[in-house]
């Protein structure tokens, strides 16, 4: 008997994807080309134009836009920012024996509803809270704490619920690296920062783009944080999309919207790549040697 | 490398002194993990240019000892100085050694060349001298032709060889090598060993090499130092610790040895097995000892049919035991002679197979041995700690 193909093992995958990622995102993108009969309807598709997307691109949906964006980069940044080092100490300076006590230490916030913390957070910075109380008692702040409904506060919200999936592919990356590369490194003459960004990082780039993704993507789809922590200024794409859906009854406007927000993610992504890849570009080059390898040295 | 600069190398004899370039200097070296001693009170110096190896089973501190040197760990108690200097303290991109490391360690994200030239990028080679000396280094190892394929495309072997151009093109003083060949399989082992010893004398850099194979470290170096328990057992050139070892330990490690056991004879100058074969030494002596142990190399031992003896007027008294051929095994070189010389003794008779005698197993034999051959040890050094096994008995 011939043995069965490897690809059979991944038929539930691909069955999965097809009904619950390709099949739902086909349907967005059919009924964002059609319009909300009446009053009653949710979407028809007789007439086929781009309409919507006009209606779409409106002066607030531009606003709402520049701010998810704003929020969905500076946001990826912080996380990757603070977990970066602390993925690192995890996986390379803490004692092995804690390891597995500190993953479970940052995926503490995971055990509590995703809207039930972040509600958390409002009674933490509210001007009335035990933050703002602290900060004033220890003569840190004049007057009450004034972050609540401001980018600052949804900043926090976010870092605060999206770190772990930053620090975990990181964690991972780092791990594999493996001890004996960075004391090669430095064997060779290298010192900590230059071990780090030569050989760690470079290593590990698989788990940055990994959390980096992890992070941007549903971040930018994210509007429970927003809404909870920044209020009116706290507005993000996705709760125009779930308006459109859910009170406004428009599938089609809102079915728009969100292909606009995948095309913009998608867009973000590849800007992003590219403007790493310039900017490392020199570096890269003064580090690459090709030797000829069919002329021999005198 | 030029010619010139090989040449001048192999003219002039490395200079002596503990405080020339290349030389390395232990002294009281202590290091402690958490409790146990892994080095404990250490010193060695090492001669500029030698080859020297840290030889001794797993745990016995040889690794450590290479780490502390290299600086990846710092001494609870010591001092270690390179070319003169103490380094106590400096990081190990401080130190002017480098290190061949036992699973090589190669940088994956980078190709041969680009391994070879970190070391020289990190220390601001101008590029046109970096070229021409990651060039010359693979040419060395003679890897050149196989610069521009990443590690992952490369055999163990060719892989190691790079290592070794990773950390020669750097210039030295020290070379430390952490079981660089352990990796590899017998043949390749062997041809690396021999071009490492090469390389070594063409260089003539200092070469810290640390095995737990004693074929590698007798083959390779000017002098060894046996390890047990954080110390030097004994530190002395290849055929000192092969023919005169210190202890029973050391006599055990390297190579192989019939051990056996019994009351002390002559004035301390033999030893009497329970069931009366009498080993008689050349020189040394077990006084003040009334228990003690004799060790004869299996090479050292000549067997033949014991009626054969006999019309020769041949008798076993002193350094001969007769006794019942249990086994005979080819081995290539050598056939080995499983004999049973007494109630639960027996002993190990290797002859070269070109002019081993014909013999089958059941058949009485007599094993004699020179002098010269037998080392006597006292009882409370085990020779065991250095995993000896006796030979098996019917």
């Amino acid at each position: 008997m011939r043995r069965a193909p490897g690809i059979a093992l991944a038929i539930p995958a691909w069955a999965w994807l097809l009904i619950f990622f390709v099949a739902p995102v086909g349907m967005v993108i059919w009924f964002s080309f059609g319009y909300k009969p009446g009053i009653f309807g949710t979407h028809a598709n007789d007439v086929l134009s781009f309409d919507r997307y006009a209606e779409a691109m409106s002066p607030t949906f531009f606003a709402t836009f520049q701010n998810t964006l704003w929020v969905g980069i500076a946001g990826t940044l912080l996380c990757l920012l603070i977990g970066l080092p602390a993925a690192y100490w995890m996986a390379v300076k803490a004692p092995p024996s804690r390891r597995g006590l500190l993953l479970a230490l940052v995926m503490v916030p995971f055990w509590t509803n995703f809207l039930v913390r972040t509600i958390g957070w409002q009674v933490i910075l509210a001007p009335e809270g035990w933050a703002s109380t602290l900060l004033q008692s220890i003569g840190m702040l004049n007057g009450p704490l004034d972050i609540l409904y401001t980018r600052t506060a949804v900043l926090i919200g976010v870092v605060y619920n999206y770190l772990p999936l930053m620090i975990l592919p990181l964690f991972v990356a780092f791990d594999r690296v493996g001890h004996s590369l960075r004391e090669a490194s430095k064997d060779l003459g290298a010192g900590r920062w230059s071990t780090f960004f030569r050989v760690t990082l470079p290593l590990a780039r698989p788990g940055v783009i990994a959390g980096v993704l992890l992070v941007f993507i549903p971040l930018m789809g994210d509007y429970i944080t927003a809404t909870v922590l920044g209020g009116a200024k706290g507005n993000m794409v996705g709760q125009l999309v779930a308006s459109q859906f859910q009170t406004a009854q428009n599938w089609a406007l809102g079915s728009a919207m969100a292909v606009l927000l995948i095309l913009v993610i998608m867009a973000t992504v590849a800007a992003g790549a590219v403007l790493v890849w310039l900017v490392t570009w020199p570096l890269r080059a003064r580090q690459r040697l090709v030797l000829d390898t069919k002329e021999a040295v005198r | 490398m030029t010619i010139e600069a090989t040449q001048s190398a192999t003219a002039t004899p490395p200079e002596s002194g503990t405080d020339a370039s290349g030389a390395v200097v232990l002294e009281g070296l202590v290091k402690r993990y958490s409790g146990v001693v892994a080095v404990d009170g250490l010193s060695l110096r090492i001669e500029p240019g030698e080859f020297i190896s840290l030889l001794g089973p797993s745990g016995c501190g040889k690794t450590t000892t290479l780490r502390m040197i290299a600086g990846f760990e710092q001494p609870d108690e010591g001092d270690i100085r390179i070319s003169g200097r103490s380094v106590l303290g400096q990081p190990p991109y401080r130190r002017n050694v480098n290190t061949v490391f036992q699973a090589y360690a190669l940088f994956p994200h980078m190709s041969v060349a680009e391994n070879v030239a970190y070391g020289l990028q990190q220390h601001r080679t101008p590029r046109s001298e970096l070229r021409e000396r990651v060039a010359s280094a693979l040419e060395l190892v003679k890897m050149r032709s196989f610069a521009d394929r990443k590690p992952m495309q490369l055999s163990g072997g060719q892989q190691q060889r790079v290592a070794l151009a990773r950390a020669l093109v750097n210039r030295p003083s020290v070379l430390l090598l952490d079981e660089p060949l352990g990796a590899l399989d017998r043949q390749l082992r062997e041809e690396m060993q021999l071009e490492l010893k090469l390389l070594q004398a063409k260089l003539g850099i200092t070469f810290v090499f640390v095995t737990h194979d004693q074929g590698e470290a007798l083959s390779m170096s000017d002098r060894i130092a046996i390890m047990r328990e954080g110390r030097i057992e004994q530190l002395a050139d290849a055929s000192t610790i092969y023919g005169r070892p210190a202890s029973a330990y050391v006599a055990a490690f390297v190579g192989q040895q019939n051990f056996l056991r019994g009351t002390v004879a002559d004035g301390g100058l033999a030893v009497t097995t329970p069931s009366g074969v009498v080993l008689r030494a050349g020189e040394t002596a077990l006084v003040g000892h009334t228990e003690g142990q004799a060790a004869v190399r299996p090479e050292s031992v000549s067997i033949e049919r014991a009626d054969a003896a006999a019309t020769r007027g041949e008798r076993g008294s002193v350094n001969a035991a007769s006794g019942t051929l249990l086994s005979i095994s080819h081995q290539g070189e050598t056939m080995q002679y499983l004999v049973e010389i007494g109630e639960a003794t027996s002993l190990i008779v290797r002859r070269p197979t070109p002019t081993a005698p014909q013999l089958s197993a059941g058949d009485p034999v007599l094993c004699t041995w020179a002098a010269e051959n037998v080392q006597l040890f006292p009882l409370d050094d085990a020779p065991e700690d250095a995993g000896y096994v006796p030979p098996p008995t019917a």
